[in-house]
């Protein structure tokens, strides 16, 4: 597989307190990536700095073999990496403008837009939501929404903070059963999650964040008797 | 004569369309509105922009803007006047004792009150609205009127606000429009001027049309903010 992202010495402080040194992260395309850690140990910090929305102190990345900077973030990037919140807000239009926001962003044509939202809100199993006031759905409709209109956009490297966080039941069954789909399209996909039915999905490997620096863990390695911390 | 017959009267005025007095609360409307229109777009830019950015003085800023709140009326129109007065350096622009004058007077009396409430407003919004828009390639351009959309309660607030703080300011509108009788006479200097005269029925009938005007805006943002609650909205 090739590189799409590498990620080389990042540097994370907060005050004097160091959150992260990175010394190197390499993403592949079309792969599937659980990171895991202890609350608060800057998972989501982490793919909120590769999606542009943390600054870092210091650190190299290379996009595609070619080098780019995370600040200022260039639109390549911008285009190619979208970043989904632990607990996304919906915009207060309609569902389906949510989930076609990015592509009205990029200037898309209007036609192409309906079509393709429809296209999500099925994919999503949203369809039935069309009518419904997004500030009143519940915290599984709005992660489906959220996974739809981050899917629009056919993004290289997809970022899911905690993306079945506080869900249970099917609300957490039906976020899980995309996270395969995401993947089968060709999206890279990272997911900083404690979820034990997301690490493990077949194919996805495991990046674990402990006291600041990144281990490369194989494929549920160990992961069965964990209990002493937070996986 | 007494209050009771005062108010008599000023009903009376007020409904028997006493073209002198529907005059006063037109100037004072057209100007409000126009000065509240001006003031807006740059205001609200400004309120957006120092909540959304982190740059040096920020705090400073904020500071200035919370203190021009509380900045006495007649002293904008103080140095409105010596700005527009024949010697003043917008001598020229001879807006002095005129509806241009008062206009420009609102512009600055409702400047402030827009750009603090705003700023206010975009502040407490969660900010995750603006890194959504940000992480799905919106423009800055398309940022900013996303968040404003979603603080749009809050805006609101703030025009309101505004327009109250202006139609019912006094010391700038008399020093700077002078209270000429069917020109830059307003509610609020003809208020001042007929009871200083004694005539209290012209001034009960324009307190009323300022409170009633009171009434409805801010029954109006109330409207809006019970939609937005019932709605599931942010308010």
């Amino acid at each position: 597989m090739r590189p799409l992202l590498t990620v080389r010495g990042l540097v994370k402080r907060h005050g004097e307190r160091l959150l992260f040194d990175i010394d190197e992260l390499t993403l592949e395309t079309a792969s599937a990536y659980v990171l895991t850690g202890a609350n608060g140990v800057g998972k989501s910090t982490l793919l909120r700095a590769l999606a542009g929305l943390e600054p870092v102190q210091a650190g190299a990345v290379e996009f595609e073999g070619k080098p780019v900077s995370l600040h200022p973030y260039p639109q390549a990037l911008r285009r190619a990496i979208v970043y989904v919140h632990q607990h996304p807000v919906m915009f207060s239009t309609s569902v389906a403008q949510n989930i076609g926001y990015g592509l009205v962003a990029r200037g898309e044509p209007r036609a192409r837009v309906a079509a393709v939202v429809e296209e999500a809100m099925d994919w999503a199993g949203v369809a039935y939501l069309r009518g419904t006031d997004p500030a009143r759905l519940s915290g599984g409709e709005k992660q489906r929404v959220a996974l739809a209109r981050a899917r629009v956009l056919q993004p290289r490297l997809l970022l899911l903070d905690e993306p079945t966080s506080n869900l249970d039941g099917a609300a957490r069954e039906q976020v899980i059963a995309l996270i395969p789909t995401l993947m089968e399209q060709g999206t890279t996909v990272v997911m900083a999650c404690h979820d034990r039915d997301l690490i493990g999905l077949p194919g996805v490997r495991r990046l674990k964040l402990r006291d600041g620096h990144l281990e490369y863990r194989p494929h549920k390695e160990k992961y069965e008797g964990e209990h002493d911390e937070a996986p | 004569m007494s209050l009771f017959d005062a108010t008599a009267h000023a009903f009376g005025l007020l409904f028997s369309g006493d073209a002198a007095l529907w005059r006063i609360i037109w100037v004072s409307i057209k100007t409000s509105v126009i000065g509240l229109l001006l003031a807006t777009p740059p205001a609200v830019l400004l309120g957006y922009a120092i909540a959304m950015h982190r740059f040096p003085g920020r705090r400073i800023a904020i500071w200035l803007a919370q203190c021009a709140l509380s900045l006495p009326t007649v002293l904008i129109g103080l140095l409105l006047y010596l700005l527009l007065s024949r010697r003043g350096p917008l001598g020229p622009l001879e807006w002095l004792f005129s509806q241009s004058g008062i206009i420009a007077g609102q512009f600055v009396v409702g400047l402030p009150v827009l750009l603090a409430f705003t700023l206010a407003a975009v502040q407490a919004l969660d900010p995750r609205y603006a890194e959504t828009a940000r992480a799905l390639g919106a423009s800055r351009w398309r940022i900013m009127s996303t968040v404003l959309h979603e603080a749009r309660y809050g805006v609101m607030a703030a025009v309101i606000s505004g327009f109250g703080r202006v139609i019912s300011e006094v010391g700038c509108a008399l020093m700077v429009g002078g209270n000429i009788e069917g020109e830059t006479r307003t509610i609020t200097t003809a208020i001042a001027l007929e009871t200083s005269k004694g005539e209290f029925a012209q001034g009960i009938a324009l307190g009323i049309v300022l409170v009633a005007l009171a009434l409805l805006m801010n029954g109006a943002l109330m409207l809006l903010q019970g939609e937005a609650h019932t709605a599931g909205g942010r308010a």
